[in-house]
């Protein structure tokens, strides 16, 4: 008998894990070997670090320009499958000497099958964040194409949690969306996200008790963000323009019948969800009008009942039936009428509030706590339906009744609730109503939202955060005391809700105000989407996760997230880079091209005081690279390099240093102490050093400062291993067993390290090194095939 | 002159880009707001040697003044001699130019990298000028 080939049981030879010049590189050589290679990548595009790059040293060919092809290849390589935005969760060394990988995508929010890279989404787009892309130099939108280089170019949507104002909302209005709306001017689209989640936007904007501005981060700075008098701007701009809805019934009709008993919030809502959606509605209501709560219960001088007219108009303009003065006292009967299912949004019995009219045309409310005194009107039902013993009824999670055609909520479910809790339970009653309706199983975990944002995140992220007072809201005059303040508000103009939504953090990223998935022209946006797990079999592993940069903040003495024109090589480097955010060298605090500019070398190398003792490398050369590039782009521009020591080691690399001095670059042997701003031109920085050759302390002043910030070790890899973990070496990059003799191979048999996971490498060393991985790994391939199972 | 006129008077240009190398490059070119005349038509192809002939003529039959194949070069994916087979098929779509009595320098064949943004705008009006060249000669 044959032995049984191992490989034959792998999903793939070779797992790389990390898709930057590294991983591409062992992939292209393992994929051409005719191995079948999985390259994982973290980020939603290939390339890794060097497609940022402007050029490389000492060849000054573009970065970009060779990184491309390459990104091209390997995700057209039939031998090479690509995961991106996807990360590895635990690789698990088997017996056999294969592995087995427990991976996730992460969701994008865009179908990749359907999104066809237009960009269209990221245009559309209302909430413009820091682009990381671009280190923070400039904003890109959250539905976005990483950039125009992109294998693959597909947009995806980068959600940080939900807002907190999205998530706390009991009835799911999306306050931060519509927000971003009214921000970017549109206020139709405003009030039409708004309508997707409820009619009822008029009573809302003056009743409802706003949980959302007390969860707004912006309630941690100078005032929470006023989103209630923003929905208010947005309903009565709307109300005034259209008297009327301006839809009618859905064509699309459905032949279920459905019955509401109770024209309160709850009942309101799940009405119109359902109409919506084509279904036949009617509305039973006992009182003379409809509105429940909003029309007995709040005083005329908070809720204006021509504002809950309107609200109620939009529901009935989809075809809904209200039947008012219509009690139900059998749910039977209902079945008998031909109504397929119902819904009880039933309220509590109140004490009427007694209004006055006074001369003025103002109301006075003569009741003290309208409303307060509530029970829930449910004992027509209790031969019906099971009851609690405080006379509500009992549902299960998808708020269906003992008997499984009739689903509650409201007040009579859960005893006196707000209306904007109400309207939440209409809004789920709605959807389980129609999964019921079309025999799906009921499921509560459908309706579960993305986690909360980090407040505490989101406030560290806005440490530099500018003052925006919330705007006072002002008071009608001649105002009854009685009317109590909030009443008597006037509604914000619209260039008041524009600074007011402007003053929105956008916490989680996305605010869900859904324009992508207004202007996808493939259908592509699905928020549904969940993070899709895979166990996958491997015979051999690459670790090919790069290098972090050193973080300049750690450095306070130097200035950077203080000084705005202090900025880190990789900020230069993508000023230079023909991806450029301005189409030339700009300084950031005020758009001017700077013309004294200093690197200073070594920042977070070679310094014990940030336990990082080790030379990047890199530092010196890719600093003359840029002097260099920087000489081209401003040739009026003076540059000055602060070096301890000019590291230029590879072929061609003294000869291009001395190319960089010999084009004026002004390398002095200095090391720096610290860099403050200039008292005299503003933005401008003083560089205080110490001068190595005359030995004494001198201070220059220039108007960009650049930190060429050292490579660190990426150590994310090295908590992957169930059972084992992979050997670092003293400065936490992951070791080479015998660096000499054995490049590639680490502690665990058959995981191999390619490129600047293992120590810092200039981008030529991290290619030869990857391919050296990648020999590595194709032997312990065919070693593995050699073992009989 | 007004943009508009300029717009209407501008050759129609149809320009091939590969949508791995060329289109990033050009789709660059607009997201960084570089100008380039808006009678360019851009349709995006795997590799450039899979362009018929009979595309290119049919295009210069249906209206367009020129037409531009911004290739891969040696960068392509797929194919390690695509530059080859482009060669000939530019050759060959230049004869089929001739014996349908048109000017076979209204095809024009130029390497466009992932950021060759600039070169590519000064590629359409270098060439919107040369057809204009041709028109009087």
């Amino acid at each position: 008998m044959l032995p049984t080939d191992i490989s034959q049981e792998l999903d793939y030879d070779i797992c790389i894990v990390g898709a930057g010049i590294a991983g591409m590189e062992s992939a292209l050589n393992l994929g051409d070997m005719g191995y079948r290679v999985l390259l994982v990548e973290k980020e939603a595009s290939i390339g890794g670090k060097m497609i940022l790059l402007s050029k490389v040293f000492p060849t000054l060919d573009c970065a970009s320009c060779i990184s491309t092809p390459k990104m091209a290849s390997a995700a057209h390589h039939p031998n090479v499958t690509i995961m991106v935005y996807s990360e590895i969760d635990e690789i698990e060394r088997k017996e056999n000497g294969t592995f087995g990988v427990q991976m996730h995508q992460k969701p994008t929010y865009v179908d990749p099958n359907a999104c066809i890279g237009c960009g269209q989404c990221e245009t559309a787009c209302t909430v413009a964040i820091p682009d990381e892309f671009n280190f923070n130099l400039d904003a890109r939108r959250v539905a976005h194409i990483p950039f125009p280089q992109a294998v693959p170019k597909k947009a995806i949507l980068q959600r940080n949690g939900q807002s907190p104002c999205n998530h706390t909302c009991p009835a799911g209005v999306k306050p931060h969306g519509y927000t971003s709306l009214v921000r970017a001017g549109l206020h139709d689209a405003a009030f039409e996200l708004h309508l997707e989640t409820t009619p009822l936007i008029g009573s809302l904007s003056r009743a409802c008790y706003a949980p959302c501005e007390k969860e707004c981060t912006r309630g941690e700075f100078e005032g929470s963000v006023q989103i209630r008098a923003i929905k208010r701007f947005i309903a009565d701009r709307y109300y005034e323009l259209n008297s009327e809805p301006n839809y009618g019934p859905v064509k699309e009709r459905k032949d279920k019948r459905i019955a509401i008993v109770g024209a309160g919030p709850a009942g309101l809502n799940a009405a119109f969800q359902l109409a919506r959606k084509g279904y036949d509605v009617t509305i039973f209501e006992a009182e003379e009008k409809a509105g429940g709560t909003m029309q007995y219960g709040i005083p005329d001088v908070r809720l204006p009942k021509d504002v809950l007219e309107r609200d109620i108009k939009n529901v009935t303009a989809l075809g809904v039936s209200i039947r008012t003065n219509t009690k139900v006292e059998s749910l039977e009967k209902l079945k008998q009428d031909g109504f397929d299912a119902v819904f009880l949004g039933l309220g509590c019995s109140r004490t009427r509030s007694k209004r006055e009219e006074s001369a003025d045309g103002t109301t006075s409310v003569k009741t003290k706590a309208p409303g307060r005194v509530r029970s829930p009107n449910t004992t027509p039902f209790a031969d019906e339906i099971k009851l609690a013993a405080n006379g509500v009824i009992e549902i299960n999670k998808t708020l269906q009744t003992s008997l499984p055609y009739v689903f509650a909520g409201g007040d009579a479910v859960t005893g006196p609730l707000t209306i904007t809790a109400a309207i939440g339970q209409g809004n789920q009653a709605a959807y389980f109503i129609e999964q019921f309706l079309q025999g799906h199983p009921l499921n509560a975990a459908d309706l579960k939202e993305l986690e909360c944002t980090d407040k505490l995140a989101v406030i560290a992220r806005e440490a530099r955060l500018s003052t925006r007072k919330p705007t006072k809201l002002l008071k009608r005059e001649n105002v009854s005391k009685e009317e109590g303040r909030k009443a008597a508000k006037l509604p914000l103009t619209e260039e008041e809700a524009r600074y007011s939504a402007n003053r929105c953090l956008d916490c989680g990223n996305c605010s869900e105000c859904h324009q992508c998935v207004s202007v996808c022209p493939s259908n592509a946006i699905d928020f549904s989407m969940q993070p899709i797990h895979h166990q996958i079999k491997v015979g051999s592993v690459i670790i090919a996760t790069g290098f972090e940069l050193f973080d300049a903040h750690r450095k306070p003495t130097f200035g950077f997230g203080k000084y705005p024109n202090v900025v880190t090589a990789m900020q230069m480097d993508r000023l230079l880079s023909p991806t450029r955010p301005f189409n030339s060298v700009l300084r950031p605090s005020d758009g001017k091209e700077p013309d004294n500019i200093a690197f200073v070398l070594c920042v977070g190398s070679r310094d014990s005081q940030v336990d990082h003792r080790l030379c990047s490398r890199v530092c010196c050369m890719y600093t003359a690279k840029q002097a260099q590039l920087i000489m081209g782009s401003l040739p009026l521009a003076d540059v000055t390099i602060y070096y301890i020591d000019i590291r230029a080691f590879g072929k061609g690399y003294d000869e291009f240093y001395e190319q960089a001095k010999g084009m004026g670059v002004d390398f002095v042997h200095g090391k720096v102490a610290d860099i403050t701003e200039s008292s005299e031109d503003e933005g401008n920085l003083v560089v205080r050093f110490e001068n190595l050759t005359e030995g004494k302390i001198e201070k220059r002043e220039h108007d960009l400062v650049v930190l060429s910030v050292g490579l660190l070790p990426n150590t994310s890899a090295q908590g992957m291993f169930r059972g084992t973990s992979i050997e670092a070496d003293n400065f936490r990059y992951i070791k080479e067993m015998d660096e000499d003799m054995e490049p590639g191979v680490t502690s665990i048999d058959g995981v191999f390290v390619a490129g600047a996971a293992n120590a810092a490498r200039d981008i030529p060393d991290t290619i030869l090194h990857s391919g050296a991985a990648a020999v590595q790994a194709a032997a312990y391939i065919e070693n593995l095939k050699g073992l009989v199972c | 002159m007004s943009i508009a006129a300029k717009k209407d008077d501008a050759p129609h240009i149809l320009v091939f880009s590969t949508n791995n190398i060329s289109d990033p490059g050009i789709d660059m070119a607009g997201s960084a707001h570089m100008h380039y005349s808006t009678q360019v038509q851009v349709i995006s192809v795997p590799c450039s040697s899979g362009i018929k002939p009979t595309w290119v003529l049919h295009a210069l039959e249906s209206g367009f003044d020129g037409v531009f194949i911004a290739a891969d070069g040696t960068d392509c994916a797929y194919l390690p001699d695509c530059t080859t087979r482009t060669g000939v098929l530019v050759k060959k779509t230049q004869d089929l130019l001739k014996e349908h009595g048109r000017s076979p320098k209204r095809l024009r064949m130029a390497a466009v990298c992932s950021v060759c943004s600039e070169s590519f705008v000064s590629h359409m009006a270098n060439f919107q000028k040369d057809i204009v060249k041709i028109a009087s000669d």
